[in-house]
């Protein structure tokens, strides 16, 4: 099979991981955890869609995955096709929209410090009828604003990579439950509490839960990207 | 969509290959090349990609330390087409075919008159015209052998993918629950479960 083919084939991986996000965020109360971050607080906010073949659902609002809209979607057979997601990490906020069929990032904003004040929109343009202030035309940059933004660059990869690492983490979390076990830990311990919690059924016991995925991930190796990264930390 | 402000909305590519031992003098010859050419009314070309700098599309002189951020290598992609609104199209065609009737004194044009005559007026509107512009920044990782591009668009993903191949001779596979599943690395047991994945059904599909 050619490697476009398999691509296509495990699409629906990602709006898996996303269920599997929205579920267990819910079921920790937006305090999630993976073995090289800790924890740190993940939840749905501002956008989610669901959607099977041509039915989407997009529903908007603070908490949007807590609507009664998307468990019915979910349970008309409907998958996440992309979340707005809030994640709370050594006290800096983040938030974006991951799309699931391709893990691409929309709206990622970063806790930036340096360039500052270019990322903020001038406060006139907010005002009508006033016209926005012309820049001055000038020379090229100088080696200290070429210097400056190089740095800026430096820092929103650096938070960028955070942020993907983070997922990564989770995604790779998620494979292990998803295909740990050949699949039996997906279906043993997983798959009955989403049944349930999907329905709606008297609220589950998270500690069971807790216990039971993460004994299933406890004997896995970190990922390739985390002994990588600390390989060359060391 | 810029990678230098503002929020970040991008894709992940995996460039197959790795880069030459001499790849910054390679790479920015190959770049140089390949740097976006503005469009002009008599081409033949109605669209025009090509490299910019990074955030600032209307520069396409590229120097060294506008390309290479220590271990990145930042471009922007720039496509120019032009586009002429309908109805003055339309407008001008018609004035253009009655002129052409009442100068040959006939009552219609073969359709190979009109063709002739539609690429005349075309090339004259374009001459008053300024083509439109779409830019998206791009920053490839070279110690990670990631690309981010920053936009999702399919048919400006597609360009970028094109240009980006033809430039540095390497293949982009783009990111996905399949592709990053491989690159986080799959154990036996879990590689032989991923293979016979099947979906998971919460409620009923509706038809």
């Amino acid at each position: 099979m050619q490697l476009l083919d398999r691509i296509e084939k495990r699409r629906f991986v990602g709006r898996e991981f996303l269920l599997w996000l929205w579920f267990e965020s819910e079921m920790f109360e937006g305090t999630l955890s993976t073995a090289e971050h800790g924890a740190f607080g993940l939840w749905i906010e501002k956008s989610f869609t669901l959607s099977a073949g041509k039915e989407t659902t997009r529903i908007k609002g603070a908490y949007p995955a807590g609507s009664r809209e998307a468990k019915e979607a979910l349970l008309r057979g409907k998958l996440p096709e992309a979340c707005g997601l809030h994640i709370s990490w050594r006290d800096q906020e983040t938030s974006f929209t991951l799309k699931a069929e391709q893990m691409a990032f929309a709206g990622l904003r970063l806790p930036t410090v340096l360039g500052k004040d270019e990322d903020e929109a001038p406060k006139l343009l907010d005002e009508p009828g006033k016209a926005p202030p012309r820049k001055k035309r000038g020379p090229k940059k100088s080696d200290d604003e070429s210097d400056e933004a190089h740095e800026a660059f430096y820092e929103r990869m650096h938070l960028t990579r955070d942020v993907e690492g983070l997922v990564e983490a989770l995604y790779r979390d998620f494979l292990g439950l998803r295909l740990g076990s050949a699949g039996a830990t997906w279906s043993d311990v997983v798959l009955p509490a989403l049944h349930a919690w999907s329905r709606g059924e008297a609220k589950q016991d998270a500690d069971a839960y807790r216990e039971a995925s993460r004994a299933a991930l406890g004997g896995r190796k970190p990922p390739r990207a985390a002994r990588r990264a600390a390989g060359s930390r060391g | 969509m810029p990678a230098l402000r503002g929020s970040l909305t991008y894709a992940r590519f995996f460039v197959e290959g790795e880069p030459p031992d001499d790849f910054r003098e390679k790479y920015m010859r190959a770049i140089r090349l390949r740097a976006l050419r503005p469009l002009e009314p008599d081409d033949e070309a109605l669209e025009s990609s090509g490299w910019c700098k990074v955030g600032e599309p209307f520069e396409l002189e590229l120097g060294y330390e506008d390309v290479f951020f220590n271990e990145y290598l930042n471009l922007g992609l720039r496509t120019d087409r032009w586009v002429i609104p309908g109805p003055l199209l339309r407008r001008k065609l018609r004035e253009a075919e009655t002129a052409a009737l009442a100068k040959k004194g006939r009552e219609r044009l073969g359709r190979k008159e009109k063709a002739e005559l539609k690429e005349m007026v075309s090339r004259k509107l374009r001459r008053d015209l300024v083509p439109a512009m779409r830019a998206a920044d791009l920053s490839w990782s070279l110690e990670e052998g990631i690309v981010r591009f920053f936009s999702l668009s399919p048919r400006t993903t597609a360009t970028m993918i094109d240009v980006f191949q033809r430039t540095f001779g390497v293949k982009l596979v783009p990111e996905a629950p399949y592709t990053l599943a491989e690159r986080l690395g799959l154990g036996k047991a879990e590689q032989a479960a991923w293979e016979s994945l099947e979906p998971t059904l919460l409620g009923t599909v509706e038809a």
